[in-house]
């Protein structure tokens, strides 16, 4: 990193099956807390980057339905759609350009307004050859799962220990709305939705926001005691057809290796205190922990076997629920790496984990993961 | 501004009905032509950048993972920057924060579009919130119509002399396209057609706005120490400025249109421009419609407001004027939305580097390139020259 | 006054023309011959299905034409079991990716000729790594649907 760049504060909405406020209320309900909270005006911000979905939103240019919301008239801002995560890294270069001093990222996604994300991530296949034979990104989740279960011989048990493990989190978070206390006798008794993962083995959808304020060193230690440093960024894309990639390994051990070769992280396991990584399912959260380098290749069930992933173990990952508590789709990636600047503050609440000094968020979309990102977060 | 960011290599691909190809193959044409015009190739590309209208406009939804393999982009960072008529711009400005922030020293950015797989005029209707406006925006023709109109009132401006000044930037407009072996139409108009041409959105008729193209733009761009080690001819990027406006079409003036001027200014100062009519020595202005094209002279103070009429009949804005307009024949001649901000983009940096064959400016040192988008609602700008 | 919060319903549906490009339609006309056809790469060697213009890899454009075989082996494979709006088949059905003899990338398609309803009845007939052949549909359109489906032939 050139220069130090912060995250100072983040706001998310009580993430929900169905907001009830129409979006350009929910987000500017969210920047105003976020503003409020710092006694900031939004005159401070110096661009806004809002990430969100046409396709998702049922407005084509979707962030131009709520650029003025997110506090930006007369502002400098884009859009960097499909991946929250994606904005925030595009946040950090306008910061580390030295052009502005703060940026504030911005994300909405309300599922609960559009088709299915299993008819919408269909139109993400070409229309040609994936498209007409129904494929999507759960789908080639199923694709995934099956082939790492026969090579390596996971097992339907260890992939409901993920389950419980997230919505039991959830519980103690109060953004997240799906959670419970289950057992592998629940979890195997929901029924196969893409074989071999069952209906509770895919994070469902939901409707929620996210916004963050990222600022120069100097604006951050004015605004905040607790700002929380970007160490590193990494992300890579894979290729289209779904018979060109390795379903198996894909982009992420690239993006995983670029953030860490930034942050100077050498040992993930040992270095990285808490993980926030996107559950697509079950089986995925094993995995991108994989591919993250946390495990060799194959071993990621000993991962949840052994408690290491559990929030007392080793390496806590997804101790807010991830998207098994709450998937707003889009938005996603920036509550991920919200819920990890949360752990860094020590405002995790309920769901804290202690000694935390480093902490990595993860982000994913497209058929098989195509596009994945990596940011390590540090005090 | 951080690092300083030149622009070394373009490619574009011939605009218009490509039904010859499908998507990823019109991207892999432009690339390729900017790898060939740089001298470089996929390996050395460090990030990618792509961005195209709205996914419903094409009906694929998240378009950059459909060009991953077109771009050359498998393994390397890629994200997708989409801001509707302004994306070219935007993809420009993305490209450059990647390098200006340092992290990268050499990115290539792809914008396109298929207009012709899509049905446009009702993607751009969709632009517009279901509740209030979508009923009544009418897609561009409708927006821009209503723009003009309020422009010509507020500035007492007779509407068969503003009619007559805009038949002249068509006629101008179509003459320069055919010097330009990219554009989409190319056709030689006289004044007398286009006043005579099918009325779409009074008083805008069928020859005052462009048309929708396929076509795709490339551009690659690298920092300083890397356009020194390359030595390839630089154009280099002076100033940066975008802004965006309200949702709700009716609540923001868009006659002294803030967001234009905002953009503008930033990137004058930026730049260090005092005096654009005197200090460009060529400009690609955003322009579907030639009454808005007026509108946009004033917003970036190459004259005073309710004057550009007179700028375009004194012929300051046409070649062998004070400052030449849209020498590619701009994008009344040719529009694949996604590419076409970054089509100004790539046209600025080669009139810069003295690389526009036909369509070159003598001695062009400095150029401004603008995109629009939104409904009336984001204007982005970027000042080029060929030093910095 | 209420502080009700009402739904405003609609649709988005749009006409598409999607170019296929003169590869993609030379590709889909050999379908109507019942040929799979692949382009290969010179410098890599690589067989790319569908037949491709330009291989990513070596980021040039490729012309050589190669048929490939009308079997392979699975790679992965999938069973729906929900529904969802724009599905291609009523579930339940099965997906699968299959890697065809000669080719050096996989080809996504359905799995048929196999009983559905039940998983495990299902999983002793399709297997990863199993052989399957191309079952041709009578009437040909030229479009990746031409062929039915996938047959396992152990």
């Amino acid at each position: 990193m050139l220069q130090k760049v912060a995250i100072v504060d983040v706001a998310q909405t009580n993430h929900s099956e169905r907001l009830e406020d129409n979006i350009r209320e929910i987000v500017f309900e969210l920047v105003k807390q976020l503003l409020d909270r710092l006694g900031i005006e939004r005159s401070d911000i110096g661009s806004m980057i809002s990430s969100s979905s046409d396709y998702f939103q049922g407005i084509s240019c979707s962030n131009s339905y709520y650029y003025d919301a997110a506090g930006a008239n007369l502002k400098s801002g884009s859009k960097t759609p499909e991946d929250s995560a994606l904005a925030f890294i595009y946040g950090l270069m306008r910061i580390l350009s030295g052009e502005y001093k703060t940026v504030l990222v911005v994300s909405i996604t309300k599922c609960s307004e559009v088709p299915s994300v299993h008819t919408l991530t269909n139109l993400i296949a070409d229309p040609f050859f994936q498209r007409p034979i129904g494929l999507n990104e759960v789908v080639t989740a199923g694709l995934q799962a099956r082939e790492y279960m026969d090579r390596y011989g996971l097992t339907k048990e260890q992939l409901a220990r993920v389950v419980i493990k997230n919505l039991g989190n959830a519980r103690n978070n109060p953004y997240a709305h799906r959670s419970g206390e289950f057992s592998i006798k629940d979890v195997l008794a929901s029924p196969i939705m893409v074989s071999p993962l069952r209906e509770m083995d895919i994070a469902s959808t939901s409707d929620g926001a996210c916004a963050m304020l990222l600022a120069a060193e100097e604006v951050a230690k004015d605004l905040t005691d607790t700002p929380v440093f970007v160490e590193g960024v990494g992300w890579s894309a894979n290729s289209t057809f779904l018979g060109d990639q390795d379903l198996l390994n894909g982009s992420l051990p690239l993006a995983a290796k670029m953030a860490y070769r930034m942050a100077g992280v050498k040992d993930p396991l040992q270095e990285i205190d808490v993980a926030e990584i996107c559950d697509t399912t079950s089986f995925h959260e094993i995995l991108w922990l994989e591919q993250l380098g946390f495990c060799r290749p194959g071993e990621g069930g000993r991962l949840i076997d052994e408690g290491i992933t559990t929030i007392s173990g080793k390496l806590p990952v997804n101790p807010s629920g991830g998207l098994m508590g709450a998937n707003p789709y889009v938005a996603r990636g920036l509550i991920r790496i919200a819920e990890a600047a949360l752990q860094l503050k020590g405002e995790a609440g309920n769901h804290q984990v202690t000694n935390v000094n480093k902490a990595l968020a993860h982000s994913v979309h497209g058929l098989g993961g195509q596009l994945h990102s990596v940011v390590i977060l540090g005090k | 501004m951080g690092q300083a960011v030149a622009i070394i290599g373009t490619g574009q691909t011939k605009c218009g009905n490509r039904s010859d190809v499908s998507y990823p193959e019109l991207i892999f044409e432009a690339v390729s032509m900017a790898f060939r015009d740089s001298g470089l190739c996929p390996e050395d590309i460090e990030a990618v950048v792509s961005g195209s209208m709205p996914p419903a406009m094409e009906g694929v939804h998240n378009p950059h993972l459909y060009w991953v393999d077109a771009m050359g982009a498998k393994g390397k960072p890629l994200i997708r920057t989409a801001t509707c008529g302004s994306t070219g711009m935007s993809l420009a400005h993305t490209c450059f924060y990647h390098v200006a922030s340092g992290l990268f020293d050499l990115v290539l950015v792809v914008g396109a579009e298929k207009m012709y797989e899509g049905n446009p005029q009702g993607v751009m209707a969709t632009v517009a919130d279901p509740f209030f406006q979508r009923p009544f925006l009418a897609g561009a023709p409708g927006i821009f119509s209503l723009q003009s109109n309020e422009w010509a009132h507020r500035y007492g401006l007779e509407e068969k002399r503003v009619r007559l000044a805009a038949a002249q930037l068509s006629v101008r407009n179509h003459d320069y396209a055919l010097d330009n072996p990219y554009a989409h139409i190319k056709t030689k108009i006289t004044v007398e057609d286009v006043l005579k041409s099918r009325v779409i959105a009074y008083p805008v008729r069928i020859l005052d706005v462009c048309p929708a193209s396929d076509g795709a733009c490339a551009v690659i761009m690298a920092s300083e120490k890397m356009a020194k080690k390359l030595g390839t001819k630089s154009a280099w990027i002076r100033g940066v400025g975008y802004c965006g406006e309200e949702a709700f079409f009716g609540e923001g003036d868009k006659v002294v249109w803030q967001s234009a001027i905002l953009a503008a200014k930033t990137a004058y100062k930026q730049a260090g421009i005092t005096n654009p009519l005197k200090e460009l020595d060529v400009a690609e202005v955003y322009n579907p419609f030639t009454f808005q094209e007026m509108l946009f002279y004033e917003c970036f103070g190459f004259c005073d407001f309710g004057k550009a009429v007179e700028l375009v009949e004194k012929g300051a804005v046409m070649k062998g004027g004070e400052l030449p307009c849209d020498p590619s024949g701009g994008v009344l001649s040719t529009n694949p939305i996604g590419a076409t901000g970054l089509q100004r983009v790539a046209e600025v940096a080669l009139q810069v580097t003295n690389k526009a064959g036909d369509r070159q400016i003598p001695g062009a040192r400095m150029g401004l390139a603008h995109a629009m988008g939104g409904l009336d609602q984001f204007n982005g700008i970027m000042i080029i020259s060929n030093s910095l | 006054m209420s502080e009700e919060s009402r739904i405003l319903k609609g649709y988005i549906s749009l006409p598409y023309r999607w170019a296929m490009g003169v590869t993609t339609t030379r590709f889909f006309e050999e379908f109507k011959n019942k040929k799979i056809m692949g382009t290969r790469c010179p410098k890599c060697n690589r067989v790319l299905i569908p037949a491709r213009s330009f291989c990513s890899h070596c980021f040039q454009k490729i012309d050589e034409w190669v048929e490939v075989g009308q079997g392979g082996t699975l790679r992965t494979w999938v069973l729906i079991n929900f529904s969802y709006e724009g599905q291609p088949k009523e579930p339940p059905y099965i997906i699968a990716i299959i890697d065809l003899d000669g080719a050096s990338v996989g080809l996504p398609h359905f799995v048929g000729g196999v009983p559905t309803d039940d998983i495990e009845e299902t999983a002793k007939k399709v297997r990863i790594g199993g052989r399957v052949k191309a079952i041709w549909k009578e009437n040909r359109e030229g479009n990746i649907l031409d062929i039915n489906y996938f047959q396992p032939i152990d």
